[in-house]
């Protein structure tokens, strides 16, 4: 502030302080706009970076979750069917019938999701590569398909396992699905949840600076503007200027509101990821599997040489799903069936509260539907192995798969809730910004105008 | 007014410099990576005499450091070290025939698998082995810190006699004394060990436990571990994944089975 006094001596008579002051107002106007700008300007990056974070987590990565999750559904569910009707023989024709509308409908529903996952995948090379890898896949798998539906038409076998031609062919096809076109659809999913993860991530390491940034340049700002004012008065000798006075009140509101804004857009997306978009990206990936796991048992009676493969398969997705250490099949069946909590897997950490309950027990109910299943296979009974698939089985699948899909449900609702509650939060703040700028800018002229006309 | 403003900008600062600590750390934050791979094992991975590493795990690791832009040391791992090394923080990466568990996740994070390979059995050449139900009453050879073995008596249930050594050439030693029936673990590791040993002992072909071979990463390494999956995706998109397979196991044994990107296991 002392400028002017250490200024060396210049060789004309010094400048009388009446040219001084109007240069200091200058000055002193010129950093508060400066540092007003500066608010501004972290105001507006730090609430870029909370909408893109928004944007990304809300809008691109969550549905393209959904869309990759639904595709593998379909997918699974296609060759379920194809097994369903291959153990079928020639009995069950209602179910028969059912079973192919059924594929059918998901093959158009498999079809409509790949549109979408391509869509959503954007200028993502890999993913792009992934989407076209399966298009090309589920043609060939389609083919494979229908050859042995066909075989199986033409043998007219009874209920259980096809002839063997059949069997071969509809190993090709299952081989292909589970090995090829799954895999590449839950690696979809999960290059999703990289994807908010990262996005997460970044944003969550920026939030607190981008409000210290706007804090700092907001109290900056404030300061300048008392300056400014304890400047005038003292110069002019008036205690107030209405029209500065105003601007700081204006700038403190703007700064008060600017880090609420940016502190509750913060909390969304920690809620929207950790309450909503986790919980729902593990629940996807578990009805993925278990739905793999409905068509292990199809194909565990189906296909007798590799039947000890396939309860292998079932009993690895089960033991992802829910964890409890057993070695084989029955020890799991038994501790499941005696074990409510504690659970490791994919599901342990989701089974808390009433609907996680819910799945819990609706996945006991699976298990143990399960084990009778395989009690009657064992003793070789087909016939009623066959009808308890396609019974009880199935009924208490379609239990288990319904209770993850009401406790997903409820995620979904809070990730959609906070990402449109912080979406909300930002509209208001680009709505109100440009009139506190344009209010505070015409408070500063108004308030610094008149005084220095008065040297004019 | 200057002061005021210093003091702000200080406090600023010290805020700034205060984040970015609170990370576990990442392979991604490193320039150089050690990589734990197998040293017992030829063709997948193997330390030849002149000490330099071989085999189809130590290419994918060579292929995995150029993908993540790293630098890369290789060190020779057993079995029985596999978890330590992570958890102690002397590897970065285990590739490692290392099979993805749930009893294992709890310790270290699996990216991948890079590679479904299922379990066989080697016996002699005169022997009569041809699926895992015949191993019942016979004696099978275990390697310690693999669980293969135990799969055997467990999982499928199958009353096998288990006879525990230090590492497979000890197992290959005592199998030609007939110490033990059977050598059963992954089919690339028994193919190695038998086109290696070249006195007649062979692959049972009796494909029966899938087995999902991950790449080891310290528990809490997610974006280390996204990376990794991500490179594994492109080694199969870019074709290196089938003719690294052609080059260490020939190309019949492209058709035992399937040749595509596998499940992965996720990495939360």
């Amino acid at each position: 502030m002392t400028v002017v006094q250490t200024r060396p001596a210049a060789p004309a008579p010094p400048a009388p302080q009446r040219r001084s002051v109007p240069g200091r107002i200058r000055v002193i106007s010129g950093i508060t706009v400066a540092s007003l700008a500066l608010l501004f300007a972290a105001l507006a990056a730090g609430s870029a970076s909370a909408r893109e974070g928004l944007r990304v987590i809300g809008r691109d990565a969550g549905p393209q979750v959904v869309a990759t999750a639904g595709l593998y559904l379909a997918l699974s569910d296609m060759d379920a069917q194809v097994a369903n009707v291959l153990v079928m023989g020639d009995a069950y024709p209602a179910q028969r019938r059912e079973a192919l509308a059924r594929y059918e409908s998901q093959r158009a529903e498999a079809g409509r999701t790949l549109l979408q996952a391509f869509e959503l995948s954007g200028d993502n090379p890999a993913e792009r590569d992934t989407v076209q890898s399966v298009l090309d896949g589920l043609g060939r798998y389609e083919r494979l398909a229908g050859q042995a539906l066909l075989l199986n038409e033409q043998s007219g076998h009874p209920p259980g396992p096809p002839p063997e031609q059949v069997v071969r062919t509809y190993r090709d096809a299952t081989d292909l699905m589970r090995m090829v076109l799954l895999p590449q659809a839950y690696n979809l999913t999960l290059e999703s949840g990289t994807i908010v993860r990262a996005t997460y991530d970044e944003k969550a390491a920026l939030a607190p600076l981008a409000r210290t940034a706007v804090v700092v340049a907001g109290v900056l700002a404030l300061c300048c503007l008392i300056w400014l004012q304890l400047f005038l008065a003292r110069r002019f000798r008036r205690v107030f200027g209405p029209a500065l006075l105003a601007a700081t009140v204006t700038t403190g509101v703007a700064l008060f509101f600017g880090v609420t804004v940016l502190a509750q857009d913060e909390q969304a997306l920690r809620t929207a990821k950790s309450a909503g978009f986790d919980s729902v990206l593990t629940l996807a990936r578990a009805r993925a599997i278990s739905n793999s796991m409905q068509g292990d048992q199809s194909r565990y009676l189906l296909d007798k040489e590799r039947a000890d493969t396939y309860e292998h398969t079932f009993l690895d997705r089960s033991l992802s799903v829910m964890y409890v250490n057993a070695g084989n099949l029955t020890d799991y069946h038994s501790a499941v069936a005696t074990r409510s909590t504690g659970f490791l897997g994919l599901l342990g950490p989701e089974l808390a509260g009433r609907q996680g309950a819910a799945v819990a027990d609706a996945y006991r109910g699976f298990q143990a539907a399960d084990r009778s299943f395989r009690d009657l296979a064992v003793s070789g009974r087909t016939n009623e192995a066959v009808a308890a698939r396609l019974g009880g089985v199935k009924k208490a699948f379609d239990g288990y798969d319904q209770a993850m899909t009401k406790l997903a449900d409820s995620h979904r609702k809070v990730f959609e809730r906070s990402i449109t509650t912080g979406e909300g939060a930002l509209d208001n703040l680009w709505r109100l910004l440009p009139f506190a700028i344009g209010a505070i800018g015409l408070l500063v002229v108004a308030g610094v105008w008149p005084r220095l006309k008065e040297y004019r | 007014m200057k002061r005021v403003l210093a003091v702000v900008l200080v406090l600023a600062a010290m805020t700034v410099a205060g984040c970015g600590t609170g990370r576990p750390a990442s392979i991604m934050d490193k320039d150089t990576l050690v990589i734990g791979v197998r040293s017992d094992l030829p063709s997948v991975g193997f330390r030849k005499p002149d000490g330099t590493y071989e085999g189809f795990d130590v290419d994918v690791a060579r292929y995995l450091a150029a993908g993540l832009g790293k630098e890369f040391v290789l060190m020779g791992v057993l079995a029985a070290d596999r978890e330590k090394v992570l958890q102690d923080g002397r590897a970065d990466l285990v590739v490692a025939t290392f099979t993805i568990d749930q009893e294992r996740k709890r310790r270290v994070l699996f990216a991948g698998p890079y590679h479904i390979s299922y379990q066989d059995i080697l016996i002699r050449p005169d022997e009569r082995i041809s699926n895992v139900r015949d191993l019942a009453g016979r004696r099978i050879c275990e390697v310690q810190g693999a669980n293969a073995a135990q799969r055997v008596v467990e999982e499928r249930g199958v009353k096998a006699e288990v006879v525990p050594f230090a590492d497979y050439s000890a197992c290959l030693a005592a199998l030609k004394s007939k110490q033990v029936d059977a050598v059963t673990t992954n089919d690339v590791i028994l193919a190695g060990l038998a086109a290696r040993d070249g006195s007649g002992l062979r692959l049972a072909n009796a494909l029966f436990n899938e087995q999902r071979t991950g790449v080891g990463l310290a528990k809490d390494d997610v974006p280390g571990c996204e990376a990794v999956n991500r490179v594994i995706t492109r080694m199969y998109q870019d074709g290196t994944a089938r003719k690294l397979l052609r080059k260490w196991f020939g190309e019949q044994w492209l058709k035992r089975g399937i040749i595509a990107v596998p499940q992965f296991e996720g990495c939360s």
